[in-house]
């Protein structure tokens, strides 16, 4: 009940996100806003620059994880179990995410606003799920993590906290040039001429808008007037206010630490166990967005024009099946990543830093989608990381079948 | 009685792991070791679903004993 409850007020609370601002079907997306905030550093170099802000909610999740934690007696430095496989699992999940464009949260609110390819999406997720629970039952295992020193728990809110302040100044019009902030409002056009919200050229530099069209200083035509009426949002410029967005995080935050709310947990048990009660979180979450799109008139059916989403249905079938199965193997979905490096565990920080690292090669390298479809590369890296990630699901497991009395002995002979 | 030792695993280990000494030979009475929330909370309802009866303590040390009797 506090799993559906806990579902209900974040599928609620995205979707009036996205009324307040975020891009569509993105009130709350753990892969997407990791990206963003790593987009702030990769900036144009690495084909972030649509895509780089420092969204405050996730480092509200963080924080309010944190304080939660801190209040429940929960909070505790902890880590030591394959923290590498993890940083590697994190990459991998984001590369999938970044394949089907979105995590296993967005998946759930795509679906709420309509977006039917997040079904074909989310179909890739049990299937994922489903591989990742053949891997539990042959005892693929990671390893205990151990206590750690109090200060490596305070990594994560620390991280969050130095986040908050660059953002904070970067949004006062401090920014150092090293950074990146997509305009706020600011449209691409198919030739790449950026346009302000107020109908500003932002780039390229020296141009204006004349009868419609981005003309260039020596008078040339850089984007015509058809192409600026029809200029898609860039991603990275729609967002809420930044306040509300760090309200919401830090809200949202006290609610899955409290609730453990978990968007693959819920599919794994009841696929080991045929228990079907911590469905409900998910099927909050999906509700709360339907229920609100629906009564602010942001539901969308159908599986073209969806905001931010391409139609490739394999691709978005395979990309989730890989990112459900990497969330499997990390033992939570990355909201549940976030959610733990908030309350000191230092292995999911390592996951959501492998996810920060991954958006940054996906993006660098030219392999996440677009609205367009997928990179011309998706279909070998997706090849590749399945692979690696069935390598790592065999190869991690604990060898010897052990009696649950003779933990002495079975000490020795874990993986 | 049968001592599950589940502390820093991840999910779902804990539960896994319970759920194999229930299969095992002596099922009726065990006591489960976790370190954290989220292993107590889904181990205790596992253990409350097949049956259990349930009784969680907390030590010092912000780990949980779990002692269930069927």
């Amino acid at each position: 009940m506090i799993l559906g409850a806990a579902g209900l007020t974040i599928g609620v609370v995205a979707a009036l996100l996205v009324k307040a601002g975020n891009p569509g079907n993105m009130g709350l997306c753990i892969a997407c806003f990791l990206r963003d905030t790593v987009g702030f550093f990769g900036g144009a170099g690495a084909n972030m620059g649509a895509v780089a802000y420092i969204r405050p909610e996730i480092v509200g999740l963080v924080l309010g994880a944190t304080v939660s934690a801190l209040v429940a007696k929960e909070f505790r430095a902890r880590g030591g179990s394959s923290v590498l496989l993890r940083f590697v699992l994190g990459f991998i999940f984001m590369a999938g995410a970044l394949v089907f464009l979105g995590c296993t949260v967005r998946a759930w609110l795509r679906l709420g606003g309509g977006d039917l390819n997040a079904l074909v999406g989310i179909a890739g997720l049990v299937a994922g799920i489903a591989v990742g629970t053949v891997f539990l039952r042959r005892r693929y295992d990671l390893g205990r993590a151990r206590k750690l020193p109090v200060a490596l728990g305070w990594i994560a809110p620390s991280l969050a906290v130095a986040l908050l302040v660059v953002a904070a100044v970067a949004m006062f019009g401090t920014k150092p040039a090293a950074f990146t902030v997509t305009p706020a409002g600011a449209k691409n056009t198919a030739e790449k001429a950026v346009i302000g919200k107020d109908g500003t050229v932002l780039k390229p530099e020296g141009a204006a808008l004349v009868d419609g069209a981005v003309v260039a200083k020596d008078g040339t035509v850089v984007s015509p007037a058809a192409s600026v009426a029809a200029a898609k949002p860039m991603p990275g410029g729609l967002r809420d206010p930044f306040v509300l967005a760090l309200a919401a995080g830090l809200g949202l935050g006290v609610v899955a630490q409290r609730s453990r709310f978990c968007t693959v947990g819920g599919v794994r048990d009841a696929i080991i166990w045929r228990r079907f009660d911590l469905l409900l979180g998910v099927g909050g979450l999906l509700l709360g967005a339907l229920v609100t799109n629906l009564a602010l008139g942001q539901f969308n059916l159908g599986f073209v024009g969806q905001p931010v989403a391409h139609t490739d249905v394999l691709g978005n079938f395979a990309a989730m099946a890989v990112a459900g199965l990497a969330a499997v193997m990390l033992g939570g979905c990355p909201f549940r990543q976030v959610i733990m490096s908030g309350e000191g565990d230092v292995d999911a920080l390592s996951a959501v830093l492998g996810m920060a690292a991954g958006a940054y090669f996906m993006h660098s390298f030219q392999f996440a989608s677009t609205a367009k479809g997928l990179a011309p590369m998706a279909w070998p890296l997706l090849a590749v990381m399945a692979a690696v990630l069935v390598g790592i699901g065999l190869w991690m497991r604990t060898r010897v079948a052990v009696p649950a009395t003779d933990t002495v002995a079975a000490a020795g002979q874990e993986a | 009685m049968q001592t599950v030792d589940a502390r820093g695993l991840s999910c779902p280990r804990p539960v896994m792991m319970t759920q194999d000494a229930m299969n095992g030979p002596d099922a009726a009475h065990m006591v489960v070791l976790v370190d954290s929330g989220t292993a107590k909370a889904n181990v205790a309802s596992h253990l409350s679903e097949a049956g259990y009866t349930v009784a969680v303590e907390q030590s010092e040390d912000g780990s949980y004993t779990i002692t269930a009797r069927h």
